[in-house]
C-alpha cells in the first residue's frame, strides 16, 4: 500500500495534517479499522485480537438497529413479519453490508416475494412504480412513476 | 438569543483547569437543568414536557435551511437546541467528510446552538459504512487522529464541541490507556468539552466486569468537572438471549429500555461530585406514552439535584 509507505512512523501527524486537512492515518490503525468494518458488516472473518464472542454480539446488535430501521421504512412488510422480523432481517443481511433503511427492506421484500401478504406485496409494489433500484445502489426515481403507480393502482385486484 | 460568538469568546476566556464550586464557577455553561434528546415521534411531548431546560437534536436528522416546526417552535421559545452528531466518525483514520463538517456547522448556526456534540467514535472504514458508532483503540495512534479530525472540525464549527465517550460491546487488543486515561489526554490536546454519558460509563463497566463508580470518579480525578459540558442518560437492559455466547449475556445501552436504577444511582453519584451539572434524557424508540416519560424526566432531575 502506497500509503502505508508514506507513514512509517504512524505516531507522528504529518504536516499537513497539523495545517488541519485530512486526518493523521497510521496505516496499521487504517487497516485495522477497515478489517474491523469488513468484519462487522461484510462477513469478512475477525480481525486478529479481538474477543470473538463480542465482536459477535455486535455483529447481532448493528442487525437488530438495521431491522429496526428497515420497519420503520417498510411498515406493511414489518407488521407481516411481526415477530419474525428481527430474526427474518438477521437471516437475510448477515454479512450484507448496510444499504440504508431504504434498500435493506427492498433486498428483504424482493427476496421473500412470494411469501408476502396482499399489504406488504402492494408496499413493494409501490416502491417499484416509483423508483428504479438495481439492487446495488441507491434507488432512483422512475420517469413516469406516478403513472405507473396509478396504474397499478387501477389495474389490481380489490382485495 | 444569546449571540454564538460571544459565548464562544466567553468560553475560550476561561480557565480549563481546577475544582468546581457548588454552582459551577468557571464552567463552560452552555446548557441549563434537566433536558431531553428532541425527536419526531416524541415532539409533542418534549413541547410540553415540564422543566425542560435545553433539548439535543441529532444533526443528520434536520435540515438547517428548513428545521423540523417542533425544533424552531423551542428556538422561538429561547430553549437552547444542542445539535447532536453521530455519523461524522471523528475516530476515523478515513478523511473527514466536508459535507457532514459542513453540516454540522449549518446545523449550529441554523439553531443559534450554544455547543455541538459529537461521539468518540468512527463509523465507516475501507469504504465501509457500519451504520452504528464503534470504538477507537485507546491507542496514541487513535489520538493523533481524533485530534486532527477535531481540529478540521473546529476550522468550520464556530461553537464548542463537546465529545461523547461511548458505549462499545467490545475493546481494542491495542489499547494502551485506560478510559478515563484516554479520554483525559483527548481533552487536554483538543481543548474539547466532554459530553458525559453516565450511561455508556455503567454500560461499559458492567461489561468489561469493573466497577462503574471507581471508573467514574477516575474520570472526574483527571478531568475537571467544568470540562462537563453537559451529561447524557439512557435506558439499556441485559440480553438474555446472548447467554448462548462465551462470557454471557452483555449490557445493551439500547436508548429503548426504561433508565435503570443502577444507572441513576450512578447519576446521583456524578452530581454529588459535580453539582449542578446540565443532564438530559436520550430515547430513541419504543416510546411510552407521555406521562411514562414525564415521570422519567422527574426522577432523573430529582437523581439530579
Amino acid at each position: 500500500m502506497s500509503r502505508a509507505a508514506e507513514h512509517t512512523e504512524s505516531a507522528v501527524p504529518s504536516p499537513r495534517n497539523n495545517a488541519g486537512g485530512a486526518a493523521a492515518e497510521p496505516p496499521a490503525l487504517a487497516e485495522r479499522q477497515a478489517a474491523l468494518v469488513a468484519a462487522l458488516v461484510a462477513g469478512a472473518s475477525d480481525p486478529a485480537g479481538f474477543d470473538p464472542a463480542r465482536l459477535t454480539a455486535t455483529r447481532r446488535a448493528l442487525l437488530r438497529k438495521r431491522a429496526g430501521a428497515a420497519a420503520r421504512a417498510w411498515p406493511a412488510l414489518a407488521t407481516f413479519f411481526g415477530d419474525r422480523w428481527a430474526s427474518t432481517f438477521a437471516a437475510h443481511h448477515a454479512g450484507r453490508p448496510p444499504g440504508g433503511a431504504l434498500r435493506d427492506g427492498w433486498d428483504l421484500a424482493r427476496a421473500l416475494r412470494a411469501e408476502l401478504t396482499a399489504d406488504a406485496a402492494a408496499e413493494l409494489a409501490e416502491r417499484e412504480a416509483l423508483l428504479r433500484y438495481d439492487g446495488k445502489t441507491a434507488p432512483r426515481p422512475r420517469r413516469l412513476g406516478r403513472a405507473r403507480l396509478a396504474l397499478g393502482r387501477l389495474t389490481r385486484p380489490t382485495r | 438569543m444569546r449571540g454564538k460568538s460571544g459565548q464562544g469568546n466567553v468560553f475560550r476566556a476561561r480557565p480549563v483547569a481546577g475544582s468546581a464550586g457548588p454552582l459551577r464557577p468557571g464552567a463552560a455553561l452552555v446548557v441549563d437543568g434537566v433536558g431531553t434528546g428532541w425527536r419526531a415521534e416524541i415532539a409533542g411531548w418534549v413541547a410540553a414536557a415540564p422543566g425542560v431546560g435545553f433539548c439535543e437534536v441529532i444533526a443528520e436528522s434536520i435540515v438547517p435551511a428548513g428545521p423540523p416546526r417542533g425544533v424552531v417552535d423551542l428556538r422561538e421559545r429561547g430553549l437552547p437546541v444542542v445539535p447532536h452528531g453521530v455519523r461524522l466518525s471523528l475516530g476515523g483514520t478515513d478523511p473527514l467528510d466536508a459535507c457532514r463538517v459542513a453540516h454540522l456547522a449549518a446545523c449550529a448556526e441554523a439553531l443559534d446552538a450554544p455547543l455541538v456534540s459529537e461521539h468518540i467514535a468512527f463509523v465507516r472504514a475501507g469504504g465501509w459504512d457500519a451504520g452504528h458508532l464503534l470504538p477507537v483503540p485507546r491507542t496514541r495512534a487513535a489520538l493523533d487522529v481524533l485530534a486532527a479530525n477535531v481540529a478540521r472540525t473546529r476550522t468550520e464549527v464556530a461553537v464548542p464541541l463537546a465529545l461523547e465517550p461511548i458505549a462499545a460491546l467490545f475493546d481494542w487488543p491495542e489499547d494502551e490507556l485506560t478510559e478515563p486515561e484516554f479520554l483525559a489526554a483527548l481533552l487536554d490536546r483538543t481543548g474539547a468539552l466532554l459530553l458525559l454519558d453516565v450511561a455508556n460509563v455503567y454500560a461499559n463497566a458492567v461489561n468489561r466486569g469493573q466497577d462503574a463508580y471507581a471508573v467514574l470518579d477516575r474520570m472526574l480525578d483527571l478531568i475537571a468537572a467544568e470540562r462537563i459540558a453537559y451529561v447524557h442518560v439512557a435506558g439499556g437492559s441485559v440480553r438474555h438471549d446472548e447467554a448462548d455466547l462465551p462470557g454471557g449475556a452483555l449490557y445493551h445501552d439500547t436508548h429503548t429500555d426504561p433508565v435503570p436504577c443502577e444507572v441513576l444511582r450512578l447519576l446521583t453519584h456524578l452530581v454529588e461530585r459535580v453539582p449542578g451539572v446540565p443532564v438530559m434524557l436520550e430515547r430513541d424508540g419504543r416510546y411510552p406514552p407521555a406521562d411514562v416519560l414525564s415521570a422519567e424526566l422527574a426522577t432523573i432531575a430529582a437523581a439530579a439535584r
